[in-house]
């Protein structure tokens, strides 16, 4: 919100002594960060943050209020114009509680202008003047009080003024320009002829004042925040008087604004009262909150004098009883966010300054939990593949349908009903799309070699919505090696990645190698086919066996279509168990146009161990078993 | 020797004699010399071979004279060349040595070497710090029901946050949206612990994790983000406790002389609410680009529990209290590292994530 700090000062005196970075460490420290600020005109115009719940600081006199109680300092005298209410020239009709008081006045103009201070105050809060009056002094006037106002053309008004809701299919067509279809949730201001504004929210076009307008009938009423909050959100509509309705305006106000209106178009365009009077009445004020003395003792973590209390909360607006045990506090009119106890106590940790907190650390409740959570889990095998070679990624949990093709079924019902385009409609179903895409952008851009993984989320459609579940996926592609003078280079191959799987213990039915475009490779797993690593830090000892190893290797023969996993299943079926049998690996293939045509060779090798020393005659006779399962498969000794 | 003794021998041996010396210098390579030795000392055909039958046919009064002068040469011969030959095979053991020796500065082949992402290691570094004070880790899902991601946490029906332009929602299931926050994760685990906190004694947990916001993708935003969120319940918790944990967290994270402020500020989940602000971590408060100046850049978003976020909870906040602070981590990671552009965190560069990353 902009602030001009030569208004500022009209309204908080005080401030004429005060340095700029010290003005901004006031505003900071009430919980008004100023966000810039600008010198023009010889004043500066400050940006201040205002949060969302204190709409009463969205004016020069709500940001002088908190500036004020923080210094110390009074808000300059006000002088009120007296205006004499009177009899209603026009009817005006409350028919719904979200308007409980209607203030209004009806002037005839006369000759005059926006005066210049306006015009360059209006400049500096970034709405520069229209030129006429009426709209002019209302805007002036929101900035300055922070009440929004309204002035109709008096003359194009049919009838008696209802503060009604819509009826469904009612239409107007705002000042925006934009015509707008009204539901029955819409509070709207009336006249015989049909809505003429968006109560709260903003005037209709077909009444608006313009340069040929002579009589205007003003508004300035109370409008309930939440109705108002809602139309702004139904139509899209977010304007300088939606804000403040919608966070909440002064009830006190509709009528001091409606005198300072007149008074000024009096002043400005010569204008003449023909009636000022107003319906309803102001909404009954909230009732008083009582605060313990433990409550704010707490939550400022030191006991904090009554009377020190009492003073920043009166500084503040706030009524304040005192009782032996409490404070019972009425928030001023405009303080919609004043609640319960803690809001209250936050007002006097404010006013005293959140630098005067104590720092401590918190007791220790219980002993701290030192179980392997899923989320180390997860930490500890990024770490591992970081360490095995591989860059995690962060991908965008949304993916467009048809990247998933081919890895993820029933996109239907993993779709977003709001994406930020097709691209990112789907919740995905698997991450090596994702990857593949990495991949690419990291190929287009030079890398010579892909190698990354994701650990990360996955949706699965069901009735009940889409269940999520944690995977892991890793790609290995292009070229490795040949960066060295000892390592040659050599394309990666399917079982490269299979050698990773098998490292970070994949069980061997859950290693599945898909081959992506482009030399890529990937592999994904639910997280779950990883075994949780023991609860124990050092697993119970098993002894090894002192009797030697026995190696032996077997060259054979195979045709070309036999399967490794079959004659390795066939040869170990040959050979006595575990217990004995340690190691059955290929450890070779060798492809050459000497071999018979249809021939590979492999070199199969074989370790044995025992709980008592072998003899070379049972390891021969196991090996000519081996053999001969080997020959049943159609292989044969290579010679 | 001198030359008139080779005038016993017969002309082409005294010559070969005289010319020994060069011709063993001459020899370059074993198998020259190799063909020298046959040439003077080998055993057939020799020089020596043919001295020996000069001295057996010599006459009587010369055999004495002519064996000395024979005797003398070959040893000569002989010796001269053993020490060639062990000259020639010491150059040649050295240019073998040459050979097999591996230049020590060549580059060595490197174990494959990936990293970890940045983000990763930020939200890693964040879970550890508060772990030492005793914080353990939970998590939520990233569907989240609009009672946990909103109502639980005190954020109003109409609440802007709840509207389509900021949230995503699914199609099929109008009722779940993409959790905005990590803030659920507090809903979930109050209710989940709420019935054994009195055992318990009280509770306190991070929850990092992912978090979406409709938001279109530019330098400064992205739909998905992450947030790492803590809370900490227990009785007679108060503003000072709060302070006293960020401070910790602030100077384990960005170095002891770390200074922290509080700010008042607005979250509709707690109550009072405050922003965090820390001293530059760049400048060290001096005032640079990255503070723009002020020596402080703001950090989370705190407070202490709002009592309706514990009533909705089941817990009595008569009895209980605590606090609560959510922190963004890209945004914590582009201020340290001055990263220009939020994108490079999810375009993913190997370059990138080596340069940003690490192993640790
Ligand atoms: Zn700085």
């Amino acid at each position: 919100m902009l602030i001009e700090r030569k208004a500022l000062e009209t309204f908080l005196p005080a401030l004429a002594g005060l340095g700029q970075p010290e003005l901004c460490e006031h505003a900071a420290a009430l919980g008004f960060p100023v966000d810039g600020q600008e010198a023009v005109d010889g004043t500066v115009v400050l940006d201040i943050d205002v949060t969302a719940n204190r709409g009463d600081v969205m004016s020069h006199q709500g940001f002088a209020r908190d500036l004020g109680a923080k210094l110390g300092a009074a808000l300059a005298p006000f002088a009120l114009p007296a205006i004499e209410e009177g009899p209603a020239r026009v009817e005006v009709l409350l028919e719904a509680e979200a308007c409980p008081l209607y203030a209004t006045a009806l002037l005839t103009l006369g000759a005059g202008a926006t005066p210049e201070p306006a015009r360059t105050f209006l400049t500096h809060m970034g709405a520069p003047a229209k030129g006429l009056p009426a709209v002019d002094a209302s805007n002036e006037l929101l900035h300055l009080y922070g009440h929004p106002t309204h002035a109709f053309d008096a003359d194009k008004l049919r009838g008696a003024i209802r503060i009604r809701y819509a009826r469904a299919g009612e239409k107007l067509v705002t000042l925006d320009g934009v015509e707008r279809t009204l539901s029955p949730e819409d509070l709207l201001i009336a006249d015989e002829a049909g809505p003429i504004a968006l109560a709260g929210v903003m005037g209709g076009d077909p009444t608006k004042v313009t340069e040929t307008t002579r009589r205007v009938l003003l508004e300035s009423a109370y409008f309930d925040p939440r109705t108002v909050r809602l139309m702004a959100r139904r139509h899209n509509l977010h304007s300088d008087a939606s804000h403040r309705f919608g966070r909440g305006a002064d009830p006190r106000m509709p009528r001091v604004a409606r005198d300072l209106l007149v008074a000024r178009l009096q002043a400005w365009a010569g204008a003449t009262l023909e009636g000022a009077w107003a319906a309803g009445s102001e909404p009954a004020p909230a009732a008083p909150i009582a605060v313990a003395n433990d409550l704010l003792e707490r939550i400022a973590g030191e006991p904090i004098p009554p009377g020190e209390a009492s003073e920043a909360l009166r500084a503040l607006g706030c009524g304040v009883e005192a009782s032996a045990a409490a404070l019972l506090v009425t928030p001023p009119s405009w303080r919609h966010d004043l609640a319960i106890p803690e809001d209250i106590v936050e007002e006097v940790l404010r006013l005293r300054g959140y630098a005067r907190i104590a720092s401590t650390l918190p007791p220790l409740d219980a002993p701290p939990r030192t179980a392997l959570t899923a989320y180390g889990f997860r930490s500890r095998l990024a770490t591992r593949l970081a360490h095995a070679g591989f860059h995690q990624t962060v991908t965008y949990g949304f993916v467009s349908p048809e990247s998933e093709a081919g890895f993820a079924l029933n996109a239907e019902g993993r779709t977003l009903a709001n994406p930020l385009g097709r691209e990112y409609s789907v919740l995905r179903g698997a991450l090596l799309p994702s990857l593949r895409e990495v991949a690419g952008a990291n190929q287009r851009r030079g890398a010579k070699e892909i190698r990354l993984f994701e650990i990360a989320t996955v949706f699965e459609a069901s009735p009940d919505g889409p269940v999520e579940s944690m995977r892991l996926a890793f790609v290995w592609g292009g070229v490795r090696g040949g960066e060295d003078f000892l390592t040659p280079a050599r394309p990666i191959q399917p079982a490269d990645l299979a050698g990773v799987a098998k490292d970070l213990g994949f069980p061997p039915e859950a290693i599945e190698v898909r081959a992506l475009e482009g030399g890529l490779y990937g592999v994904e797993a639910p997280l779950e086919v990883l075994a949780w690593p023991s609860e124990r830090c050092i697993p119970a000892f098993a002894p090894f066996s002192r009797h030697p190893v026995v190696e032996r290797d077997l060259s054979l023969l195979v045709p070309m279509d036999l399967a490794y996993r079959s004659l390795r299943e066939a040869v170990v079926k040959a050979l006595p168990g575990t217990g004995v049998l340690r190691r059955a690996d290929c450890v070779d293939v060798f492809r050459h146009k000497s071999l018979p045509e249809g021939r590979q060779a492999w070199l199969l090798r074989f370790a044995f161990q025992a709980d008592r020393t072998l003899t070379g005659e049972e390891v021969d006779g196991w090996m000519e078993a081996a053999l001969a399962a080997a020959r049943s498969l159609g292989a044969a000794l290579r010679t | 020797m001198d030359a008139s003794d080779l005038k016993l021998l017969p002309p082409d041996i005294a010559e070969a004699a005289a010319t020994f010396e060069a011709q063993l210098d001459a020899c370059g390579t074993l198998d020259a010399l190799m063909r020298l030795k046959g040439t003077f000392t080998g055993r057939e055909h020799s020089l020596a071979a043919r001295l020996m039958e000069a001295l057996k046919a010599a006459p009587k009064e010369q055999k004495r004279e002519l064996g000395a002068l024979a005797n003398q040469l070959k040893n000569a011969w002989e010796e001269g060349i053993k020490g060639r030959q062990e000259a020639l095979e010491a150059v040649k053991r050295d240019h073998a040595a040459a050979a097999s020796r591996v230049d020590p500065d060549l580059p060595p082949p490197m174990p494959l070497r990936g990293a970890l992402h940045p983000l990763q290691r930020l939200q890693d570094r964040l879970v550890g710090i508060f772990a030492a004070l005793g914080f353990h880790i939970e998590e939520g899902p990233e569907i989240e029901t609009e009672a946990h991601n909103f109502d639980g946490l005190n954020i109003p029906g109409d609440h802007p946050a709840r509207g389509s332009s900021d949230t995503f929602y699914l199609e099929q299931h109008p009722d779940l949206l993409l959790r905005t926050h990590t803030s659920p994760v507090q809903v979930r685990v109050l209710r989940r612990l709420a019935p054994e906190l009195e055992a318990r004694g009280g509770i306190r947990f991070v929850a990092p994790g992912r978090v979406y916001r409709k938001d279109d993708i530019d330098p400064t935003h992205s739909p998905m983000f992450h947030q790492v969120e803590g809370m900490l319940v227990g009785k007679g918790i108060g503003m000072q406790h709060l302070k006293g944990t960020l401070e910790y967290a602030m100077r384990a994270l960005f170095g002891p002389a770390t200074a922290i402020r509080l700010r008042p500020s607005y979250f509709p989940f707690v109550e009072p609410g405050a922003e965090l602000d820390v001293s530059c971590p760049l400048c060290g408060g001096k005032g640079c680009r990255v503070c723009k100046g002020s020596g402080w850049v703001e950090l989370l978003g705190a407070g202490l529990i709002h009592p309706n976020v514990l009533h909705y909870a089941g817990i009595d906040p008569e009895v209980w209290s605590g606090f609560a602070f959510g922190l963004g981590v890209e945004r914590t990671a582009m201020m340290v590292s001055q990263t220009p552009d939020l994108r490079l965190f999810f375009e993913n560069d190997q370059r990138f994530i080596r340069q940003m990353g690490g192993l640790d």
